[in-house]
């Protein structure tokens, strides 16, 4: 276990060598600029048209949290569905192309130090995309007084959010020996997840509300959604913990099954 | 050093080591032979603990591959047939980093990775990008890391393969050195696979000949070669009549 930050450390090192990284955190930059400008625009059109109809009651209910800052979250999240898989498809399928395989399996290393250390290194990627995402509403606290619970929470949210992610598309890059192979993988993953309540809500589930209630609760939006409104509650917390946890599981199978194939 | 004992491993039908057994002692430099496709990585690969045998078992360094797994591997440097290089670190960086995960000690990393690189001629290029780097000193990098940390086991999958005549020499005269040491440096054993003949003879002393997945000689050059054959003769007369039993066996059938 204590090779972990080894096997991160230099994961991260050679992310930022190649221009991947860098394209990757200047992309979500500008796409973030564009998403919180779109959302503050919408805001104040808002603003100014209760203003006009005199609505006090509306304008006293609009907020900027709930208003501003939920929606730029979401979307946010909704591009880490595209990024998240570039930034994990590499992680394994590499070490298979490279023949590096052949080097960490035969190595005192033991498969979770791998595993846990690819994740380690995707997650803080992952870290800095979420402080990407905070430095918008940082900029809100400055003129106006969006709720600080709130902002916290959602962010929270987007980082879990980030690290699910990134545990799937382990276990997609430990699946294959393409690059591609694994993005599509980790995307197709992402998707059904995200359609999995939708399908519950439809109806397929054949109208018993158990398998209902169980398809609505691997959606990771429903939970996304719950912090972002800023309910902080352990179940939330825990589906993200399932999560990451079942998925580094089976990536720690996949890399062992080398050995037993 | 190395005990092989009845090491087989099947792909479902397909035999690929049929119950392989040897013995190397300290300081050998056993010569892995056999055409392509004859077992010779599945053997090694075996023995470094990459894929487990189907039956049978291989005792390194006095640690046993399943019981005693890490100290096993521990125990054994490996080149694999590809060199295992992150094309995109610098050489330096990439022996340090697998000094860490060989477990070199903080205090000893240094010298450690300064060492293998003095020892395989990477003195001026230790700095550069491994993708820049041509393959012969891409050999001596994959060399290079497995040597790191003194295991008293080599075990070098043709570690000449695509190189030209003049590298050849030298990555032979390096590997001629680890089982006679100069001062300070610790004597290693080494089991290398080739399919090259002339190798054999420049720097092993004993040899292995596998065919079929099979053991089929195992003695000391100097005695197959006593009768006035070469080695050439052997290799040829031994592999062939392997797949000329093969033949005669799918005719029966």
């Amino acid at each position: 276990m204590r090779h972990i930050p080894t096997v991160a450390g230099r994961e991260l090192r050679s992310m930022f060598v190649s221009p991947v990284a860098y394209g990757v955190l200047s992309l979500f930059s500008i796409l973030g600029g564009v998403f919180f400008i779109l959302y503050v625009a919408e805001f104040s059109e808002w603003v100014f048209r209760l203003q006009q109809m005199q609505a006090a009651q509306q304008l006293e209910d609009l907020n900027l949290s709930d208003h501003l800052v939920n929606g730029f979250y979401g979307s946010m999240s909704m591009v880490l569905l595209f990024l998240i898989p570039g930034i994990t498809m590499g992680l394994f399928t590499a070490e298979k192309t490279n023949g590096t395989q052949e080097l960490l399996l035969t190595s005192p290393l033991s498969i979770w130090d791998i595993v846990l250390g690819k994740f380690l290194a995707a997650s803080t990627f992952v870290v800095l995309l979420a402080a990407i995402v905070g430095m918008f509403p940082a900029i809100l606290f400055l003129y106006g007084d969006p709720e600080f619970g709130k902002t916290a929470s959602g962010l929270l949210g987007v980082l879990l959010v980030g690290w699910t992610y990134a545990a799937i598309g382990c276990f997609a890059s430990s699946l294959t020996r393409s690059q591609v192979l694994a993005f599509l993988v980790t995307f197709v993953i992402l998707l059904c997840i995200l359609l999995v309540p939708a399908m519950a809500d439809l109806g397929i589930a054949g109208g018993a509300s158990g398998v209902a209630e169980v398809l609505r609760w691997l959606s990771t939006g429903a939970h996304f959604d719950e912090l972002a409104k800023g309910l902080v509650d352990t179940s939330d917390l825990a589906y993200f913990a399932v999560m990451i946890g079942i998925f580094l599981c089976m990536t720690k199978a996949v890399v062992e099954s080398v050995r037993w194939r | 050093m190395i005990e092989a004992r009845g090491l087989s491993k099947r792909y479902g039908d397909v035999v690929a080591v049929d119950d392989v057994s040897f013995s190397i002692g300290k300081g050998e430099v056993v010569g892995f032979l056999g055409p392509n496709g004859a077992g010779k990585t599945t053997t090694m690969r075996m023995l470094t603990g990459f894929l487990p045998p189907t039956e049978g078992t291989a005792v390194i360094a006095g640690h046993d591959i399943f019981e005693d797994a890490v100290a096993a591997r521990r125990s054994v440097g490996y080149l694999p047939e590809t060199p295992p290089l992150y094309p995109e670190m610098t050489c330096r960086s990439y022996l340090t980093y697998v000094a860490k995960i060989k477990e070199v000690p903080r205090a000893a990393r240094r010298g450690a990775v300064d060492q293998a690189i003095e020892r395989c001629g990477l003195g001026d290029v230790y700095r550069r990008v491994i993708s820049t780097l041509s393959k012969g000193f891409r050999q001596r990098v994959g060399i290079a890391q497995a040597i790191l940390g003194d295991p008293p086991v080599l075990i070098l999958d043709e570690p000449t393969v695509g190189l030209d005549p003049l590298q050849i020499r030298e990555i032979r005269s390096l590997i001629a050195g680890f089982a006679a040491p100069g001062k300070g440096e610790t004597q290693q054993t080494v089991v290398l696979s080739t399919h090259i003949l002339a190798e054999v003879e420049a720097i092993c002393r004993r040899v292995i000949l596998i065919s079929g997945g099979r053991k089929q000689i195992d003695a000391p050059i100097t005695e197959l070669t006593s009768g006035g054959r070469s080695l050439e003769e052997i290799f040829t007369q031994e592999t062939l009549r392997d797949a000329s039993v093969d033949q005669d066996l799918e005719g029966e059938a």
